[in-house]
């Protein structure tokens, strides 16, 4: 093993915060405070909003608590997939989740979009508000309630939350609470609207668009707005880039806008059912550049992780290639190996390894010692 | 634990604080700091002699003059739905509200409904229900209240006529007053209420 690249590694576990673990309870931490103040005022507003009415509209929140509950497995299945180089603790994720479905929609949220909104028909009257407002309202405040999410967990893990990645991911995982909890609030709203006539079915039309739509929804939002944060903030020696970062959450502002206010941009004409498939679809695609972007990070520290394990023959460099690299590297293994299964058990124990060496902070512990084991059994060179 | 005494300040960790007083600062300005900048603009969306409110699909009513639109829009505006209306007139201790959504069923099936969906605890006495027909021959039906708390009045239509009458959207209007404030608004009210008409689609 040469100096420079175990030196290498040792500045990527420093940097990068990997394998650390994450302690919620804080007491000598002002951002523990003001996120149970946060989360604890939405637990209230929650009472209060939905307290009175879980009698007669039973029926419509339990479908509603049914239904988007299984559809956040799928979600979680994916931002699991794409957790992966960070591996950020689930702990941490839970907090931005709750953030993001408490905290963020019914302690400010609520309070802010209702006076944005009457502000809007003050300034510009009725009309302009009914075709303009919603999306001159929450794109503001609700990305910035969101991304407050992710300000307090550099608060309470300054160590683990470094990286534009660690914001794409963070603010996925907040906005999907977000997400969630809000869809929950529109299908009691829409029973609300027809006083309780026909709940479980007003439940079931709700999710079916409510969850269609929630594909380039918040989560997708928030990732992008939330990775331009770290952008901006740069709390990894190069990752700093102000205009990069602001453009980003600009980006997802504007992406915001044109979904809450697709009526008016169609004019209400042939355009507003072509337009939604239009805007997914450029939606998914700054998505993906942007992922790909913030990813460059995390894929050189897995370089820097594993190349002492390069030049001990425990990883091979196309190995090295595949497990830092993109899909196109992957299946470029892929095709060197001939096996794609086989090719898919290496990378994830080579990932495996890297974990593990991060948690050891680069020492040799029996668990990296078991898992280059595992690597070389995989290689058929143990 | 213990914080560095250095950095001690009422047993927290001063380090911490610049996360923490950001998110605590930009968390209050949208709580407060927003509802208070409303609260400081003042409305000016008059209704005008010869506006008529768009109630959807077409149906429209004639609003006070002199009341504040504060939510809903007029004719000639992008148009709005029937089933997802929301119209709100203010004047002086007197509010009226107007709903629209989906129901299937008469009008007087939607108003049970409607008092069904918001149970019946405040101390009020209900009058009668009674017949209102407006000057566009839609037929609906009216029931007052009155309590310590004020004066109100709930009117249910369902937007059509003839057979198309079950499935037509339903409109809830809501009046509510200041106690002793109903009086002086009642004939604004009840010309409001005759003025509704459905779309000519119906």
């Amino acid at each position: 093993m040469t100096a420079p690249a175990k030196a290498a590694q040792l500045a990527a576990i420093e940097q990068s915060g990997w394998g650390r673990p994450f302690r919620f309870v804080q007491p000598h931490n002002l951002a523990f405070w003001v996120y149970l103040l946060g989360v604890g005022g939405g637990v209230l507003a929650v009472l209060r909003y939905f307290g009175p009415a879980v009698g007669f509209y039973g029926p419509a929140l339990t479908g509603g608590v049914l239904l988007f509950g299984l559809y956040l497995v799928p979600w979680l299945l994916l931002l699991r997939h794409h957790n992966r180089f960070t591996s950020q603790p689930a702990g941490l994720l839970a907090t931005a989740f709750a953030w993001g479905g408490i905290a963020a929609p019914f302690w400010i949220a609520l309070p802010a979009n209702d006076a944005l909104l009457r502000i809007w028909s003050k300034v510009g009257g009725t009309s302009f508000a009914a075709d303009w407002a919603a999306g001159l309202t929450a794109p503001v405040d609700e990305e910035l309630a969101k991304a407050l999410g992710l300000v307090l967990l550099i608060g309470l893990a300054p160590r683990l939350v470094r990286s534009a990645y660690d914001g794409f991911v963070i603010g996925a995982f907040t906005g999907l609470g977000f997400q969630v909890f809000e869809d929950v609030l529109y299908v009691y709203n829409g029973a609300a609207q027809t006083y309780g006539a026909d709940q479980v079915g007003t439940a079931v039309q709700m999710f079916l668009v409510r969850g269609a739509a929630g594909v380039v929804s918040h989560a997708l939002f928030s990732a992008i707005f939330c990775t331009g944060l770290m952008w901006v903030l740069g709390r990894v020696p190069g990752d700093r880039d102000v205009p990069r970062g602001v453009l980003a959450m600009l980006t997802a502002m504007v992406f915001h806008f044109a979904w809450d206010d697709m009526t008016g941009l169609s004019g209400g004409g042939a355009l507003a059912v072509v337009l939604p498939f239009l805007i997914a679809a450029v939606e998914l695609v700054v998505l993906f550049a942007v992922l790909r972007r913030a990813a460059r990070q995390e894929r050189a520290w897995t370089r820097d992780l594993l190349g002492p394990e390069v030049d001990a023959g425990v990883v091979d460099p196309a190995l090295l290639d595949a497990v830092s690299g993109l899909r196109k590297q992957r299946r470029a293994y892929r095709r060197h190996l001939r096996a794609r299964r086989r090719s898919r058990h290496l990378v994830e124990a080579a990932r495996d390894l890297a974990h593990e060496i991060a948690r050891a902070d680069g020492n040799d512990t029996p668990e990296v010692e078991h898992a280059r084991s595992e690597l070389r059994r995989l290689r058929g060179t143990g | 634990m213990r914080v560095p005494v250095e950095h001690r300040w009422l047993g927290l960790d001063r380090r911490t604080f610049g996360p923490g007083l950001v998110a605590l600062a930009v968390a209050l300005v949208l709580i407060y700091g927003l509802p208070a900048l409303d609260a400081a603009i003042p409305w000016h969306n008059e209704i005008r002699a010869g506006d008529v409110l768009d109630l959807g699909d077409g149906a429209t009513a004639v609003p006070p003059v002199g009341w504040q639109l504060e939510d809903g829009t007029l004719t000639g505006g992008a148009g709005t739905g029937a089933t997802s209306l929301q119209v709100l007139l203010v004047t002086g201790g007197t509010t009226i509200g107007m709903q629209g959504t989906a129901f299937r069923g008469t009008a007087r099936a939607f108003l049970d409904q409607v008092r069904r969906s918001e149970g019946d605890n405040a101390p009020a006495v209900d009058g009668e229900v009674g017949t209102l027909t407006t000057d566009a021959g839609l037929v609906g039906v009216v029931r007052s209240t009155t309590g310590p708390g004020g004066d109100g009045v709930e009117a249910a239509f369902k937007m059509a006529t003839g057979t198309a009458v079950d499935a037509a959207p339903a409109l809830l209007v809501r009046v509510r007053s200041a106690p002793g404030q109903f009086e002086r608004q009642r004939d604004k009210v009840t010309a409001l209420l005759r003025s509704i008409a459905p779309g000519t689609t119906r």
